[in-house]
């Protein structure tokens, strides 16, 4: 008995932060009111609307274009980079530390640094290009580079991260494979292709469950980036949930809406362990 | 570690050159932005508009800096708020997890197992789903606009259970059995002799919890309106969102000071960043 002794404090924050709220959005997404006029049940007049939203629509292929262009490109730089820490034997650490920096960088921050560097009359990026006689784009001004641009900071952000868990999972690996490998004559590409890489299939599981959930909850970078623009061509679902709790007050909305991002989540990250798993076996 | 290192390098997985190109190339790209926001953060405002450029400024100027620091600026109250924020969030959770990792790896009790599921499940949950509940629930309780709207929410998190958890549970038996035997209660076997042998998960989970909390933004953003309440995050975001014209420079030194603290714990605690420490920490 004394076991729920040491898990009661986590239950009772779990049971108030989590499981109420988690209930609270799936109850709330049939209801309408609750902020200023009480509640009351709507049945599926909420769902309807944020099936019929535009926004909606944009929100939801925004995130996925981002997700498509962000996760693949997160889990590639991660690898490479990680691959290359392996094969250094002077200044790992230095590296080491030069390609955590912008893990450490909260992303509003990191963000900001990114509006210097892109900035359309003192951007480094813009300065460099004038230079030698180029034009740059305005990055994050343009509907056709806004979205890219968002997608090349967060793989910014996040490589550092992935690259030292691929590492991690790179050290892990028996070495006497790749002695009997190499000893087969087998070639630097063909042994990470049939080696290196099966073998690393539940590192690259959990990078691509993880790069899912984080980036499908894009918010914070967007909201100083680009704050949704320009043309609505960078809202993400997050943020249309925060701004129908504060933009509009239309909660209910924002519950159904909360409810769509909760179950995409859950659903993709239950497909990728799914896939991943049965194709190891 | 070190010695399976050095065999594993001379199995050529890509030449050694190619791995320095690459590595110099991506932390270039990966530092450049902050010698840029630094080499901002002390021009004034109109030589930032100067072409040719000048990439590192011959006479420094070092007002942005000044004025941040100065009582005119909220930034030095914005970084106590993080660090009381960050800190206190991070000693409870080590604390808390580590209890409840306790008593699932070692504690026979009912409904253990599907507890235990219950929290996995939840895992996978994202924390945006759930903010507008979360924001209505802490301001029915009273609490918008106080530390504990910052500081109590975090702790819900129950991914530092499942590391605490596995932790523990590789730990031998023997120690344990005995000092039981020695007529030690369940407590002091987790003060006494659990806690000490799990330093390293601890101090793991205390970087992950801390760096997760220094680097928030939605919620504290919807927690506090209260300009002496805010942490680094909101408030330098805010200062970007709220002016009308932009002080550049101001939000350039900004964004370098607010990088301060974090650097440092960061070196402080460099050896933890391993790539082991951290996918050991997330995996299970």
């Amino acid at each position: 008995m004394v076991g729920y002794a040491f898990i009661a404090p986590i239950l009772f924050f779990f049971a108030v932060f989590m499981i109420i709220p988690i209930l609270w959005v799936v109850f709330g997404s049939f209801q309408q009111g609750g902020i200023i006029t009480p509640s009351e049940y709507v049945g599926m007049d909420n769902w309807r609307s944020v099936f019929g939203d535009e926004l909606v629509r944009t929100t939801v292929k925004n995130t996925g274009l981002f997700a498509l262009l962000a996760i693949p490109g997160v889990i590639v730089a991660g690898l490479v980079l990680a691959l290359a820490l392996l094969r250094v034997q002077k200044g790992e650490a230095v590296f080491r530390a030069g390609i955590f920096f912008p893990v450490l960088a909260p992303p509003v921050i990191g963000a900001l640094m990114f509006l210097f560097v892109l900035h359309p009359d003192f951007g480094a990026v813009t300065l460099a290009m004038r230079t030698v006689g180029l034009s740059s784009p305005s990055w994050l001004g343009d509907p056709t580079y806004a979205l890219p641009t968002v997608a090349a900071f967060e793989i910014w952000r996040g490589a550092g991260f992935y690259a030292l868990v691929f590492l991690a999972g790179l050290l892990a690996l028996p070495k006497e494979l790749y002695q009997a490998a190499a000893l087969d004559g087998a070639n630097t590409l063909r042994r990470f292709w049939h080696v290196t890489l099966p073998l690393l299939k539940p590192t690259a599981q959990f990078v691509l469950v993880m790069a899912t959930i984080w980036n499908l909850q894009l918010f914070d970078s967007v909201f100083v980036l680009t704050d949704g623009g320009p043309v609505n061509r960078t809202v993400t679902v997050v943020m249309y949930v925060y701004r129908s709790l504060f933009a509009f007050g239309n909660v209910g909305f924002g519950y159904a809406l909360s409810m769509v991002l909760l179950v995409v989540i859950l659903a993709v990250s239950l497909v990728q362990f799914r896939l991943l798993r049965s194709r190891r076996q | 570690m070190t010695a399976r290192r050095l065999t594993f390098k001379k199995g050529r997985l890509a030449s050694g050159t190619t791995a320095y190109v690459i590595l110099i190339v991506a932390s270039i790209l990966m530092v450049g932005p902050l010698f840029y926001i630094v080499s901002t953060s002390i021009k004034k405002t109109t030589q930032l508009f100067a072409y040719p450029p000048d990439w590192i400024p011959r006479i420094p100027f070092w007002g942005n800096y000044s004025f941040l620091l100065g009582s005119e600026s909220l930034f030095l109250r914005w970084t106590i708020n993080t660090m009381i924020v960050a800190g206190v969030v991070t000693i409870l959770k080590v604390i808390i997890d580590s209890m409840a990792g306790y008593a699932f790896a070692k504690i026979d009790f009912p409904g253990r197992r599907v507890l235990f599921i219950l929290i996995l499940a939840v895992v996978m949950v994202p924390t945006s789903a759930v903010i507008i509940p979360l924001f209505l629930l802490v301001r029915g309780m009273g609490l918008l606009d106080t530390y504990w709207a910052l500081i109590l929410p975090p702790l819900a998190n129950p991914v530092g259970v499942f590391l605490m958890r596995n932790y523990i549970q590789s730990l031998p038996r023997d120690l344990e059995n005995s000092a039981r035997l020695d007529g030690c209660s369940e407590f002091s076997v987790y003060f006494r002799i659990i806690l000490p042998l799990v330093k390293p998960g601890l101090v793991v989970l205390g970087i992950l919890t801390f760096l997760a909390q220094y680097t928030a933004f939605l919620w504290p953003l919807l927690a506090v309106q209260d300009e002496t309440l805010q942490v680094l995050t909101t408030g330098v975001a805010e200062m970007k969102a709220s002016i009308f014209t932009i002080d550049w420079g101001i939000v350039s030194a900004a964004s370098v000071l607010s990088m301060v603290p974090i650097t440092i714990m960061f070196f402080m605690f460099q050896r933890y960043f391993s790539g082991g420490s951290i996918a050991g920490a997330l995996k299970q």
